[in-house]
Parts: structure tokens; sequence; C-alpha cells
């Protein structure tokens, strides 16, 4: 029998589908699987070394970049990568860092899913004698020991709102603020909640804040809120998010409500993010956005890498290195673009 | 008409009740509240959730479920999104939508008919399998739409937004098909017990592969809806829509069990509800550790008294049996 007569008879349309589904799901998300992949940089001489790098996602620009900034930086250094995403599932990160473990890897780079269920894969990785460093999210207390590497979330947004007040108090108007906060279990929107309001404390005169906007990181939810609290308060002047990436459903609404203008024009309300993505870089080029902090992936890549290489050699590193990020605003923008990684991501 | 009718009519029309009683309570808050234009915010912002709800509902009456709904949303409007950065005409793109939304159905539907693997494990297959494969489609960046879209979706025809016509017109259609039409009939009987249904003559396997179509077109549907207020597709969109859908329906009225559940009054009024209680709590600027909190007590409620509704009815329904006393 021919082979292709073989194969049709075999394989019926549903078994064929079936199985080039499951094909393209292994080929386009390899990297979600519990075995890490693993990626050779070439090198000779002295023995190469090996990194896990294990994400807890890849669902927002902000991982991407971060992961590629990262192994940019191993590659520089000749060193070879393991890679896990774990899908926002702790347990499959906790199986993909013992993983890491049980084939003896050099040092370990981790996103946590969050603060506290990453204790045991450190622990893990203790046992081993295995270093490993935590990027942008640090762990909880206990007697686990990790290095980590994160945004200043408080400062930063403190930072960034102190500044659209600012711009506010330039108007010589009392102002009625929203702000956008993401969820309320993720350790780092709290820290930009609580940075918004110790900007805001002692500024009561000029802002008062008529809305506070759960989001849970969700586009829709964000947008549903926002249309709703301009419906509450129309003369909101003042919209802070805690992250740029909710940016297209906060324009969509205030373009629905008429009230997304330029600076200088009349009725323009101050706007500021946190993070520096592509988009907040492209409101910031068109004159929409007053500012946003910006997380230095750059720095924090290389402090990551760095740590982990320090820890590795035995030499004390601190537990918490804080990438103090910055504020890009109308007035800064031409210098510190370069260093905004949403302005990079887009060219 | 005595007590205990009374009792049956009250605890027959739950979500009606729950939902005057919401609306009296946030209105009495805020001023804002009832007005008019509010309202239609309120019917805008859940015509996404109560398409995918209507989909799912055709599901759960055949005692199956749609966990895939969310990523369908997402391939679906990925699709889309990448087709208007080619530069395909708008019409073009939301009929790409809606095929994206057919041919996930159409494979959940081979899967579970053909292959008789369980519902919950198919569509959790194809939830991952349309998340990894949106995320490579948009290699995890988003796609901010040209202003087309949101213009879209803030048009208004003879004054009602266009998402709430695109939503009553999915909500007419499937109200006919399940209330009118043989098939409707066929999917509650399916749902009831499908051995008895093929006893009588109804071709099972084809009801569940039709409602499994249905679920991803309409889940394609209310992805592109849901785009037009957005404005972005986002890595995240579409993200755990499958439980706001299931709880639409749940709230309406639907049985996990299949065989009970209606689209109009029931999941349409479950999911305007949620969104009703999520729109309440901002425009009274709550705080928003309470959201989760208000929006679970509602819908725990709801449910408990349709529990008891039905545990009622059941006790009604019971013979008494006489004992003969003992000689």
């Amino acid at each position: 029998m021919p082979h292709a007569q073989f194969m049709k008879r075999l394989l019926p349309i549903p078994i064929s589908i079936t199985l080039a589904s499951l094909f393209v799901a292994m080929w386009t998300a390899g990297c979600g699987s519990n075995s890490p992949t693993t990626q050779e940089a070439s090198g000779q001489g002295e023995k190469q070394l090996t990194v896990g790098v294990a994400f807890e996602t890849l669902q927002t620009e902000y991982w991407v970049a971060g992961f590629e900034a990262i192994k940019e930086q191993l590659a520089k250094r000749n060193i070879k990568v393991l890679e896990a995403i774990a899908n926002s599932d702790s347990n499959r990160q906790f199986e993909q860092i013992q993983t890491f473990v049980t084939r003896g890897v050099d040092g370990i780079i981790m996103v946590p899913k969050d603060a506290k269920t990453c204790i045991p894969s450190i622990r893990a990785a203790n046992s081993a004698g295995i270093p490993i460093v935590l990027f942008n999210r640090p762990a909880g207390e206990s007697d686990a020991k990790s290095v980590a590497v994160q945004a200043d979330n408080f400062k930063l947004s403190k930072e960034t709102v102190a500044f659209m007040i600012e711009q506010a108090r330039k108007t010589g108007t009392k102002h009625k603020a929203m702000v956008i906060m993401g969820d309320l279990g993720d350790i780092n929107a709290i820290g930009r909640r609580d940075g918004f309001d110790a900007a805001v404390k002692g500024n009561e005169d000029l802002i008062e804040v008529v809305s506070r906007v759960p989001s849970e990181w969700n586009q829709e939810k964000a947008q549903a809120g926002v249309v709703n609290a301009l419906q509450a308060h129309p003369d909101i002047s003042f919209i802070f998010t805690s992250s740029d990436f909710l940016f297209p459903s906060i324009v969509s609404a205030m373009k629905t409500a008429g009230k997304y203008k330029k600076i200088g024009e009349p009725g323009h309300v101050i706007l500021g993010g946190f993070d520096g993505d592509a988009t907040a870089y492209q409101m910031m080029k068109d004159g929409y956005l007053d500012a946003t902090g910006v997380q230095d992936v750059y720095f924090e890549a290389e402090a990551t890498v760095q740590a982990l290489l320090d820890l590795r050699g035995g030499k004390d590193v601190p537990t918490l290195i804080q990438d103090p990020g910055f504020v890009i605003h109308q007035g800064n923008m031409d210098e510190m673009t370069p260093k905004m990684w949403g302005a990079n991501i887009r060219k | 008409m005595t007590l205990q009718k009374l009792i049956l009519v009250a605890l027959r029309y739950t979500t009606l009740l729950l939902f005057g009683a919401v609306f009296l309570v946030f209105g009495s808050l805020s001023s804002k509240f009832l007005e008019p234009v509010n309202v239609v915010n309120i019917l805008t912002q859940s015509s996404s959730t109560a398409i995918v709800a209507i989909g799912m509902t055709f599901v759960l009456l055949t005692a199956g479920v749609d966990l895939s709904v969310g990523s369908i949303m997402f391939v679906a409007v990925a699709v889309a999104g990448k087709m208007i950065f080619t530069g395909y005409s708008l019409g073009l793109s939301i009929c790409a939508a809606l095929c994206v939304g057919f041919v996930f159905g159409r494979l959940n539907s081979i899967l579970i008919v053909r292959f008789r693997i369980m519902p919950f494990i198919v569509t959790l297959g194809t939830l991952y399998f349309g998340r990894g494969f949106g995320l490579w489609l948009t290699e995890t960046r988003a796609m901010n739409m040209p202003d087309a879209v949101t213009q879209l979706g803030a048009a208004r025809i003879a004054g009602i937004p266009i998402p709430i016509l695109i939503f009553l017109s999915v909500l007419a259609a499937g109200h006919f098909v399940l209330t009118q039409t043989p098939l409707g009939r066929q999917i509650y009987a399916v749902g009831n017990d499908p051995e008895a249904a093929r006893k009588a003559g109804i071709r099972v396997n084809r009801i569940l592969g039709v409602v499994y179509v249905l679920s991803g077109v309409c889940a394609a549907i209310g992805g592109f809806v849901a785009l037009t207020q957005t404005g972005a597709v986002s890595p995240t969109f579409g993200n755990q829509k499958e439980f706001s859908a299931i709880a639409a329906a749940v709230l309406g009225g639907t049985s996990l069990f299949g065989g009970r559940g209606t689209i109009f009054p029931g999941t349409v009024l479950g999911a305007v509800l949620i969104q009703t209680v999520e729109n309440g709590l901002v425009i009274l600027n709550v705080d928003p550790y309470l959201y989760p909190l208000v929006t679970s007590a509602v819908i725990f409620l709801a449910v408990l008294i349709d529990t008891t509704r039905t545990n009622l009815l059941e006790k009604l329904g019971r013979r008494p049996i006489r004992v003969e006393p003992v000689r």
C-alpha cells in the first residue's frame, strides 16, 4: 500500500487535526512544559556555566523585555541558559526549579508567582547549594536564602505622582483624582498604590481622590471602571494607573467621555503611569502623557546576573537590590528615552 | 394564594428580585447610579460577558462545560487585530474572528463527540492551546487598535450603542433557538437524560456537536465586542472569562447538571447583575478590597436561594405515604 494512501486510511481528519494541534502546541509552547528547554551559548575553554531561568509568565511586554534582557546578559558572559515558563502555576514552577536542581545547574534566576509559594523552591536550591536570585518580585520572610532585584515600586510611584501634582499645582485649580490599581494580591501593585497615597498625602488642598478602581490587571475591568468613575465624577482631571499596559483601555474610556486631550489643550486630564512600556512611550511622544515611572529593565537584568555570579564567587550580596528607576516626563524625554525599555522595543 | 405559593413565586424569580434589590440599594445611595446614561453603561459593559454566557448556556444545558471561551476570545481578536494591521477591512477581520470561533468550537465538538473525551478535559486542552497559540501569534506584545475599532464600540444606531445592539441580536437569536425550535427542545432533552433522548430518536451527538460550535462562535463575537471597548489586544485578553460566563449562567438559574436554564431572562439577568454590582461599587467609591466580597456574596445568595427552591419543589412533588395504623 502506498505510504500516502496508508496514512490517509490511518489518519482520519479528526485524528490529523488533533495530532497537528498537539504538534503545534508542543512546538509553540515548549517553554511552558515542566521540562526546561535548553539554549546553548557558544563557548570554548574553561567550563561553561549553566543557569536556569524560570519565569512565572510572559504575559506582558515587561516580562518579555526582562526575559530577553537576562538572556542577553547571560549570553554576553558565555553562560548556557535553561528556560522555563510556569504559565502562572506555582506548582509547575516548583517542579521546574526541582528539575534545574536535579540537572545540577550553577545558578537559578526566578520570577516567582508570588512572595510565599516560591519559598519551597528557594529551599530546594539552598539545600543543593545553588545560588538563586529573584527577578522583580522578592520572597516573603522565611529561613530560605535568596537575593532579589526589584524596582522600588513605592518610591517610583511616589515620585511619578509627585511630578503630576506639581503639574496640577501649576494649573491653579483643585483636581479630582482617580487611581487605577492592579491586583490587590500582587505586592508590586500594593507598593504602587501606597506610593500614590503617600504622594497625595499632604496635598489634599489640591488633590481629592474620588475614585479607586481595582483592575485586577484586566483591561476590560479597567475600561469599565474608568467609564463608571467618569460617569460618577465627570470632572475628574487627574488619573494615575498602576501599569502602563492598561492605557489603551483608559484612553478608550476617556475618548468616549471626550476627555482625551493633549497637554496644554483645554480640558487636558493630567495622566501618569508606571512601567515605561511602548504604549506609554508613544503617548508621551504624542503629547498626551504627563509622566510615567520607568522600571529600568536593563539595570535589573544586569544586577540579577551579577548578583548570581557574586553569590557563586562567595561574595556578600545584599538580600534586596533595588532598581531606583526613573520618572520620564515631557521635560526629560529626549535625555531618558534611550533608557526607556518601551521606546526600544517599539523600534 | 397560599403562603407556600407566594414563597414559590418569589423563589422562582430570585435573580429578578435580587436584581431589583441591588438596583434599589445602589440607587438610594447615589443618584448617579439611576441616571439613564449609567444604565446604558451597565448594558454596554455587560454585552461581552453576556454574549459569551449565552453560548455557555447552550453547553451547560447539555450538562457539558466549555472552559476554552476565554482563549477563543483571545485568538479571535488576535487574528482580527493582525488582519486590521495588515490592511484588511474591518468587515473581513470580523469574519475571520468568527471563523476562529467556529473552528475552535468544531475542534471541541469533534474531540468530545467522536473521541468521547470528557468536555472538561477537551476544553481545558483547547484553553491552553488557544492561549499558547495567541501568545505566539501576538509575540506577547499588546496590539493597540486603530481608532476605527473603538469608534465602532462608541457608535450608536437609533440611539443604541452598537455593543448593546449586537448583544440584543445574539440574545434574540439564542432565545428563539432555545424556545421556538426543535433544536432547543432537543438540547433540553439531551441535558435531562441523554439515554432517554437517544431512545426517543434524538441524534445526541449532533446536538452536542452544535452546542460547542455555538459556544465558540459566541465567544468570538463576545471577544470582538470587548475589543471595541478596550481598544487593545493584550496577552491577558479574555483571561478567566470562562468563570464570568459560567457564573452569569448559574446566577441566572442554569443547572450545571444540564436540562434546566434559560437565556432570557436567566443568563442575561445573571450577566447584567454582576456588572451592575461592579458598576455600583465604583460609583460609590467603595473600598476595592470589598469588591470580591460583595460580588461573591450576591452570587452565593442567588445560588443558595435557587437551590432552596429546587429542594422545596422536590419536597412538594413527593407523594405522601399514608402509614396504616397497626391493628
